[in-house]
Parts: structure tokens; sequence; C-alpha cells
């Protein structure tokens, strides 16, 4: 169980978010740009330091105090990429894992190599990749240790429509198999509903709605029939 | 060719070649060259032997400061700065004279080193020791740079993978900041390397290469410097060079 209360102060206005989220259920984090819902993942990944609340994630404290960045088992993909220029697309993807991990590990990174489509670009270079092919390798890099929480801050931005549709059917095969607790931020209700199972909708740093993801309307679609 | 360009090559085309004019020197008519071999080879031992031990302190005492200044206060980082920056900026003549003072038998110190028969002045010891004040600000300036040139954002994620800090420092720093770091390393090399007025004050003996240089220039004149000079040159030059070179077209690219 993840529960967690986030509040950052920021100069605009103050961000206060209170989530519980269930082991193996995905929550989509709904808003427009610059709503603070970017805040609550990397306050969550410890990337950024909350100012008050507290998280808990399953029986382990991470706010406060600040647990140290590796000791939080997550995976966060964040809305840069942060490849490791200096390495492959290989070593990039296997990053977290050592040599005997690696060998054990074989045929999901097999399966991480075909969904995502990284075949072609194992032996390149980070440096060498296109926008929507960093983004496919640092999902893989994020998914490779099977993160028991994972968090996702506009997984496909970068990706064109059928790749990104196909990224997101592995996503939630995967979420599904593996069981992992769900995450995602996105301003995109249609990636919200395909990933998730409920959603919060997040304006001026404060959720004024939440309910089933499918209920998820954007602002180009029809009212939110969220409550 | 374009206006700017013609601007631009008639400014760097005399400075390049005003800074290459020094080199000019080796070609002076000063009579025949000298060459005194076993005193040579003597000083280009003691020199690289010496700066070599120097350099492996410098970057064993220089790294671990530099990173840590990554996460330190605002204050810590003015207060460390303001200590380097005095001992880089100080003239190295004055500096040999404080060292020689400062490790002479006037002081406590000087008096406890002495007393433990560690020579503190013309000894391989006093050598080093003033070889490592004289290199390690700029060996801790230019790491400092090295590691701040990493993007923090990079060493998170490498945390969030799970590594601990001083395999983040491993996997993802170091590699980063290595060619900043070779950099730094060249420029702590070359500095104690040509070491010459502070050296000159605390350790006269064992001649290294400069001593070496101002000696023969004393005893027998420029016949007899510019063959050890053509030597120091070649011996110290190139890699620093070479290294440079790479960070900046690493820069640039």
């Amino acid at each position: 169980m993840l529960d967690c209360r986030i509040i950052k102060y920021r100069e605009d206005f103050t961000v206060d978010i209170t989530l519980r989220v269930a082991p193996g259920e995905a929550l989509g984090i709904f808003g427009g740009s610059a709503a603070g819902k970017s805040t609550v993942l990397s306050c969550l990944a410890g990337t950024e330091t909350a100012d008050a609340g507290h998280i808990q994630w399953v029986a382990e404290r991470w706010f406060p105090p600040p647990r140290p960045l590796h000791a939080r088992r997550l995976g966060y993909l964040s809305q840069k990429e942060r490849l490791f220029p200096h390495l492959t697309v290989r070593d990039n993807v296997l990053f977290s894992l050592d040599r005997h991990a690696r060998a054990a590990a074989r045929p999901w990174i097999r399966e991480l190599c075909e969904r995502l489509s990284l075949d072609a670009l194992w032996d390149k270079p980070a440096t060498t990749l296109s926008g929507g092919q960093a983004r496919r390798a640092a999902l893989a890099r994020t998914l490779c240790r099977k993160p028991p929480l994972l968090l996702l801050d506009e997984p496909f931005t970068g990706l064109d429509r059928p790749l990104a549709r196909e990224v997101m059917g592995a996503l939630g095969d995967w979420q599904r198999r593996l069981g992992f607790t769900l995450l995602v931020v996105d301003h995109d209700p249609a990636v919200i509903r395909a990933l998730c199972d409920s959603a919060v909708v997040v304006q001026q740093g404060h959720i004024v709605q939440s309910g089933a993801a499918g209920a998820l309307r954007g602002e180009d679609e029809k009212q939110p029939r969220t409550d | 060719m374009h206006k700017s360009v013609l601007a631009r090559r008639m400014l760097v085309v005399p400075v390049a070649l005003a800074l290459l004019y020094p080199l000019y020197g080796l070609f002076a008519p000063v009579g025949t060259w000298e060459w005194h071999g076993h005193q040579a080879f003597a000083s280009l031992k003691v020199s690289f032997l010496l700066t070599l031990i120097a350099l492996l302190v410098v970057v064993a005492i220089g790294t671990p400061l530099a990173w840590s200044l990554k996460g330190a206060s605002h204050r810590e980082r003015t207060v460390l700065d303001a200590v380097i920056l005095l001992s880089v900026l100080m003239p190295p003549l004055a500096l040999g004279l404080l060292l020689a003072l400062a490790f002479g038998p006037e002081t406590a110190l000087g008096r406890l080193l002495l007393a433990l028969n560690i020579p503190t002045s013309n000894s391989a010891p006093a050598f080093v020791v003033t070889q490592i004040y004289t290199s390690l600000g700029y060996y801790v300036i230019g790491a400092t740079a090295a590691f701040e040139a990493v993007p923090a954002d990079l060493e998170q994620s490498a945390a969030l993978l799970g590594l601990r800090p001083w395999q983040v420092f491993v996997r993802v720093t170091l590699p980063l900041a290595r060619l900043g770091l070779a950099g730094a390393m060249s420029l702590a090399w070359v500095r104690a390397l040509g070491e010459f007025g502070a050296i000159m004050v605390t350790s006269y003996y064992p001649h290294g290469m400069p001593v070496q240089l101002w000696v023969n220039l004393q005893d027998s004149g420029l016949p007899a410097v510019l063959p050890l000079l053509v030597l120091f040159l070649a011996a110290a030059l190139p890699l620093p060079w070479i290294l440079h070179l790479r960070m900046r077209r690493q820069h640039y690219a």
C-alpha cells in the first residue's frame, strides 16, 4: 500500500495531495500543465523533497525523514529520459543489474527488448538516439529490475501513435502479470484510461475529482464524469 | 571568404605566431650545444619520480575533496574557495619562503619532523611537499569544475536504479568527469614539474629539471641549457597538451 500526503510550497500555489494506492493498483493523475502532478511523482521518487506530509510505502517510511534514493524500491520514468550518455542502450537498460542478475533476467530482458522495439538500437550509443527511441530505452531501464512501484511521468511523449499504443498494451500486460503498483501522470486522458483502474484530477495542486479511470474525459472530450 | 572570418583570422594568426615565437629560441645561434648526459638524466629522474609521487598525493587528496564540494553549503564553499585560491595565487617564491619557515626548525612541527629524522629542506620529502603545495589548488579547482559539469539528474537516475553513492560515483560521475579530471591532473602535473621559485628555496637539492636548467645557465651558459631544455619540453608537455586538446574538442563537439 502506498499511503502519502505530499505538501510542497510553490510560488504560485501549494501542492497538497493525498493518495492511497492499493498494491497492484494503477492510478492515473490527470491535469493540465503545471498543475502539480509531476511534483507528486518527484517527491515520491525523492528527486524533490516535500515540505511537509508523509510517504509510507508498505512497511517503509520514505518521508519524513527523506529516505535515500537508492533505498526506495521503485522505478521512475521522469519527463526527461536521463540516459547515461557514456553508455550504449544495452548498458543503460542493464545498468541496475549485476552479472548474476543479468543472467537470471535474460528472458525478461529479451521480452523488454522485443516489445519496446529496442533490438536495432541495442548496441548504439545512447547519445545517438532520437527522442522516441530514448524514451523506450529509458522505460526498459526503469522496468528492467521489476520494481514493485512504478512511477511514469508522461510516458509516451515523443512516441508516434501506433508505437505508443503498442507500448501502452505492453505496459498493461506487464502490470497485470507482474502486479506492480503503477502511478501514471499524463495530460492525455486516453493514456490514463488505457493504463489505470482509477484516476484523480489535479488542479492548482489539489485533487478536485477522483473516480474510475474509464470515466475520465479531457476538456476536448465530454465533460468529466468522475465523481 | 566572409568578412568576419577574414577579420578573425587577421587577429588570430598574429597572436598565434607571437605565442609560438618563443620556440624559435631553440634555434638561436648560441654556439655548439653541450650535453651533460649524467646530470640531465639525473635531474629528469628526480623531477619525474618525485612529481609522480606528488601527483598521486594530490589526486588522492583532491579528488574526494572536489567531489564533496558538490554537496557543500554556500558558506563552506566560500571558505574553502578562499583557502584554495590563496594557495593558487601565492607567488611561488613567497610560498617557498613560507614553507621553509613553517616546516623549518623554528616551528614545533619542523622540530618534530626533524626529530623523526624527516629532513624538511634539501630532500626528496621537501621537494614533494613543495610540489603538493604548488599544485593541489590547481587540481582541486579543475576537478571541482569537472564534477560540477556532471548533470545531477543523471546521478539521481543512477541512485533511483538502486546504486549507492559510491557506486554512482564510480559508474556515472567518474566516467562523465574523466576528461575534466585528466585535464586537472595534467595542469597539476605541469605546475608541479615546472615549479622553480618555491623549489629553489625549499629543495635546491636534489636538482630537479628546472633547478638543473638554472645551474647549467649559471655555470656553463646557454649551450648547456638548450639540450636539457629540449629534453624538459619533450618530457613535460606532450601528454598534458594532448589531454587538453581532447578536452577542448569534446567541449566544442
